[in-house]
């Protein structure tokens, strides 16, 4: 598929989701943000095979990011996820089940998520 | 028949259009909310809007039963499993296999019995009390609470791994006295249903000025209370008496709404006669109103300690601070406690000096 790789990145810290709007659209991604897991629910119905990627929170109000995870390999299994936690070991254990395709403990590095996603979304290319 | 989720709110519209979302998807989902708000009927719309309608809705309560009861009535027994266990009997989680077993204040769950539900709800699997053998079982778990679950497990009561697992899906329900544009229609929808389960009884539909007043009062009991207010003023036909029974929270608007009516000669209804002190003082804390067993679940001597110790403080706070012109450092040592605590205090029973 050509065109820009598609991200669609959900937490409920507005500092968070802005800093990684910033930062991936400027290395050229298209970037949409929700603040809650129902929010991005209704963006990835609305737009079935648009995104490539999901980079979720865990722990949010009403859909958890677990939630969202269980849901997307249900409903969307050719998006690939990238699950964050700052809330210590539980969730993270529990993304990992709902298999999440990756898990970073928060605070993260910008550049080491950046990097699994070009790895998930173009497993062949060597270099994105 | 499943009671609909009634409201016009902000809230309200959320939480059916979360439902709408989840409802087939199966994941646990917690509902929070006080007492009396309707998280077991929001569960029941999870239910009814999903693929396992057609399957039972099992529903426990958590804390109305003794730990050794509750984990038998969860699980089941075989015969000899323990004095009086005179023949096996299913539990909860196979009565409600392929359907939705609704775990109702599942913050008063004990330690011992949270361990053995984070097991089931981790493998699928539970072995009845009396039984070496395990059985499968695929329920939908939908479990409710008024506590801060957040605040148990930092006190330790609650597991944090079960918290996490049951948190999927969280449906948080707003009480009543912060969606008060919904008590119109809570109003009416009541109103009818009351009206057809005893046609005999002709209530009023409160006027223009009855409905501003109930929608200024606070509800502390919620849905739960406005609809046995409701279903009172049907047998009462007097919205005035309704009035005079609500626990005085808001005392200028039951004052102000009787003094108009013995201005107009309407009401020389008196409380004393009704109702006992010791009623009287009862219903401060608790809705009497309510059915027996709904009562017994409702009474804790450790919720109704804290209701009554908050109600002296916050009128012991305010007369010390008033009689000490506000200054708060005085207070504090008058009330022999500390400047941070008293401004804990004033800040949790919202006493705020007069403004100016």
């Amino acid at each position: 598929m050509s065109g820009k790789n598609k991200l669609l990145i959900v937490d409920d810290n507005d500092d968070i989701r802005s800093t990684f709007y910033e930062f991936f659209n400027s290395l050229g991604y298209e970037v949409k943000t929700a603040g809650d897991g129902l929010t991005a629910l209704k963006l990835l119905k609305d737009k079935p095979n648009f995104f490539d990627c999901l980079i979720t929170d865990l722990v949010m109000p009403n859909i958890s990011g677990l939630g969202l995870i269980a849901i997307v390999k249900k409903e969307f299994p050719d998006i690939k996820i990238i699950a964050m936690t700052g809330y210590g070991d539980q969730p993270g254990a529990l993304a990992s089940e709902v298999k999440a395709d990756s898990v970073f403990f928060k605070p993260v590095e910008l550049i080491k998520i950046e990097n699994k996603v070009s790895e998930l979304i173009n497993p062949n290319n060597d270099k994105q | 028949m499943t009671t609909p989720l009634i409201g016009v709110s902000k809230s309200i519209l959320k939480i059916k259009e979360l439902i709408n979302h989840v409802a087939n998807t199966c994941l646990n989902v917690l509902i929070t909310g006080e007492t009396g708000v309707g998280k077991e009927v929001v569960a029941q719309n999870l239910y009814s809007e999903s693929s396992r309608s057609s399957k039972s809705f099992v529903k426990i309560n958590c804390a109305a039963l003794p730990e050794t009861l509750l984990e038998s009535e969860l699980y089941g027994y075989e015969k000899g499993a323990f004095t009086g266990a005179h023949k096996k009997r299913p539990g909860k989680f196979q009565t409600a296999d392929k359907g939705v077993l609704f775990l109702d204040e599942i913050g008063d769950m004990p330690m011992a019995l949270q361990s053995k539900m984070l097991h089931v709800l981790q493998s699928g699997e539970f072995s009845p009390l009396g039984s070496d053998q395990e059985f499968k079982t695929d329920v939908w778990v939908i479990a409710a609470t008024n506590h801060n679950l957040e605040e148990s497990m930092r006190k330790k009561i609650f597991r944090e791994d079960l918290f996490y697992r049951l948190n999927i899906i969280k449906i948080e329900i707003p009480p009543l006295r912060e969606r008060k544009e919904d008590i119109p229609s809570l109003i009416e929808y009541y109103f009818r249903l009351y009206q057809s389960e005893y046609p005999d009884n002709l209530g009023t539909r409160p006027d223009s000025d009855i409905l501003a007043k109930l929608c200024n009062y606070s509800w502390p009991g919620n849905v739960r209370q406005l609809q046995n207010c409701i279903k009172k003023q049907m047998i009462l036909k007097s919205w005035e008496k309704i009035f005079e029974e609500l626990p005085k929270e808001h005392p200028e608007i039951v004052s102000q709404f009787t003094d108009d009516s013995q201005q107009n000669g309407s009401s020389h209804y008196t409380k004393s006669g009704f109702q006992s002190d010791r009623t009287r003082i009862i219903s401060e804390f608790v809705d009497l109103s309510t059915s027996s067993d709904k009562l017994f679940e409702d009474i804790s001597l450790k919720k109704i300690k804290k209701l009554a110790s908050d109600k002296v403080e916050k009128e012991v706070i305010t007369f010390v601070l008033e009689k000490v012109g506000w200054n708060r450092s005085r207070a504090s040592k008058i009330l022999k406690i500390s400047y941070k605590t008293l401004l804990y205090k004033m800040n949790e029973f919202k006493v705020h000096p007069p403004v100016k």
